[in-house]
């Protein structure tokens, strides 16, 4: 039995990976997905497993001290960690590795090499650091080919087989046979991004073994340290009265707020769980007065909540301005069409045309009071942080 | 003017400048010192346009081309400048990142190269408010030597792309004579323009190609020291 050693993945995938299966780490390009399989193999070296690293991209001596740099010593397992050198035949150097791919941009060479550890060695894991790498040389029908191959052989001999897949602009095809097909498990890592990718994040899109999937968690790398599971901040703004504290409140699991005669003075804090997300909310003050504080406040946001009374249009000359204050770094945002049970409100529509905003900013109508709408809201601004509603 | 500009008048007055979001080709041949101009366009776009200027290089480490900065006496911003190295580690040297060199494991690694060059992307734009950027990839032809021309076409479209979306300004520097017709008229897909270069019986001439209605006329330029110097007109 083999663990990620990644924090909430073991957990996602039900504790273990069973022997013979294969998974896939799903990368969106420009994300730091490297340390996913460097991860997987310290983590089952240290259970006392033995571990085959299969580097395409870089030499098996870069990928020691990768290990050096995240505060892992490999020293202590070092004769049970093996490369597969498909790298510095690449680039004509010579390689002091046991298993080496003398033409990496043969697939037979690579699938003679895999085979041979295979069957060589006890049952481990086996680690592609770049399956994409491996396509790119190979090709990709060639390569599709091959792993069906390997992944076969690994289940008879109880390896297990994990890729690192960097998903650039391949043919749908190809995308869809790794994403859905191929693999025992997919686990997807992706950025989140508005102009620039600020924020990492990793779900589990599907598994064969496990009960639950669809949960994503919010990450960091860190040197030393690896993996850590991140927390975001979502901010919550909008005109006096408007309904934040309500919507806060609402949303969250536990919440609490500073305020004078029920009027925000300084802020609203809750912490939601929600569908695999927890996330960290922070209410503003709406009053003018109170302005320097919502800059305070909105340092490192993920995203933002604007809480407008649909019943009162003339603040939302006043809601663009905090927008605008606190949208200084290009966040995604929703907005909240709160009040929707009042006399007069304005539809999400209404408020669209009136606010002059583009059609692909999300408008909920809410009743924060009575938590309508609240969750969904969540929902679609947690899809708009991870990129899901770009899909 | 524009807030991308080559920082050589006689190309940037006729075009006004570079549109924002616009991706170049700056193709020439061997040994016309084209990097002198490319490190041109990176002072002037970090001293003068204080810009973001991130560097991809594949042929000279990070720390070779700060010392050009500073042997030739050119006080480049280090605030604004990131260089993503794929020589050092390649060489087997010692490399240690800071807080303007990542390091990438090769010129094959397109997967690492992306991911160093987005986390400069962030750290400019989220963390330091540079809302203007440029990316340069210091060369194409280093990559396409050990990758085919649709992996290079993927990664390229990838981050072409990204520019558009970020308004920010991107400059490959491709070898001419290097790769096939074919091969360039795929990648060309993915500009809007270039500035090309090539010589002639010992001089070297240079232009802008698709950023003005008219391409600029053939400029003969001399390099003394750092200074790209325009001496006459074709």
């Amino acid at each position: 039995m083999i663990e990620t050693g990644i924090p909430k993945v073991d957990e996602f995938l039900g504790g273990v990976k069973p022997k013979g299966k294969n998974l896939v780490y799903y990368i969106q390009h420009g994300v730091e997905g490297e340390i996913f399989v460097i991860q997987t193999v310290y983590n089952s070296l240290k259970n006392g497993g033995t571990c085959v690293f299969v580097v395409s991209s870089t030499t098996p001596d870069n990928i020691r001290n990768l290990f050096k740099e995240f505060g892992w010593d490999i020293d202590p397992y070092k004769n049970n960690l093996f490369f597969v050198d498909a790298y510095n035949p690449l680039i004509g150097a010579l390689s002091n590795e046991k298993y080496v791919v003398s033409n990496p941009d043969n697939i037979e060479d690579f699938s003679k090499v895999i085979t041979d550890v295979l069957k060589e060695l006890h049952p481990g894991t086996i680690v592609f650091g770049s399956l994409s790498t491996v396509m790119d040389l190979c090709g990709e029908t060639e390569t599709i080919e091959a792993v069906r191959s390997w992944n076969k052989l690994a289940m008879l001999y109880d390896h297990v087989m994990v890729y690192n897949f960097t998903a650039w602009p391949y043919s749908r095809e190809t995308l869809d046979l790794i994403k859905k097909d191929m693999f025992n498990a997919v686990i997807s890592i992706g950025g989140i991004a508005e102009r620039v990718i600020f924020g990492q994040y990793f779900g589990i899109l599907k598994s064969d073994w496990a009960k639950e999937t669809k949960k994503s968690m919010l990450f960091r790398v860190l040197r030393p340290g690896g993996i850590k599971l991140f927390i975001p901040k979502i901010l919550v703004t909008g005109p006096f009265d408007a309904g934040k504290s309500s919507f806060v409140h609402a949303l969250s699991t536990r919440a609490i707020s500073v305020d004078r005669f029920g009027t925000t003075i300084a802020l609203d804090h809750g912490h939601v769980d929600y569908k695999g997300f927890s996330a960290d909310i922070f209410g503003t003050p709406g009053q003018e007065r109170f302005d320097p504080i919502i800059k305070l406040l909105s340092g490192e946001s993920m995203g933002i909540f604007l809480v407008v009374d649909s019943t009162n249009p003339t603040d939302f000359v006043r809601a663009k301005q905090m927008l605008e204050i606190t949208k200084s770094y290009g966040l995604p945002y929703v907005v909240i069409a709160n009040k929707q049970d009042l006399p007069g409100a304005l539809t999400p529509e209404e408020i669209r045309k009136q606010f002059n905003l583009p059609d692909d900013v999300p408008i909920i109508p809410a009743v924060a009071k009575d938590k309508i709408g609240v969750y969904e809201a969540f929902e679609v601004l947690i899809d708009k942080i991870t990129g899901e509603s770009d899909a | 003017m524009s807030d991308y500009t080559t920082g050589i008048k006689e190309l940037d007055d006729p075009i006004g400048g570079i549109k924002k979001g616009s991706n170049i080709m700056l193709i020439g041949p061997p040994m016309s010192r084209k990097e002198v101009i490319l490190y041109n366009i990176m002072y002037h776009g970090a001293a003068k346009n204080e810009n973001a200027v991130i560097t991809v290089t594949t042929r000279e480490s990070a720390t070779h081309i700060l010392e050009w900065f500073k042997e030739n006496k050119l006080a480049l911003p280090l605030s604004r400048v990131g260089i993503v190295d794929c020589v050092t580690k390649t060489l087997g040297g010692g490399a240690i990142e800071n807080e303007n060199i990542k390091i990438a494991s090769s010129p094959v690694d397109l997967t690492g190269i992306g991911v160093k060059i987005s986390q400069f992307f962030e750290e400019f734009f989220m963390k330091k408010n540079i809302r203007k950027t440029q990316l340069h990839i210091n060369s194409l032809s280093t990559i396409l030597m050990y990758s085919n021309i649709q992996t290079v076409f993927r990664f390229l479209h990838v981050f072409t792309g990204r520019i558009k979306a970020a308004g920010a300004l991107g400059i490959y520097v491709l070898e001419s004579g290097m790769h096939d017709e074919q091969a360039i008229a795929t990648l060309k897909q993915l500009f809007d323009g270039m500035i090309e270069i090539k010589s002639e019986n010992d001089k070297n001439f240079i232009r802008v190609i698709g950023l003005s209605p008219k391409p600029t006329p053939w400029f003969e330029y001399e390099i003394e020291g750092a200074n790209v110097r325009i001496v006459g007109r074709k």
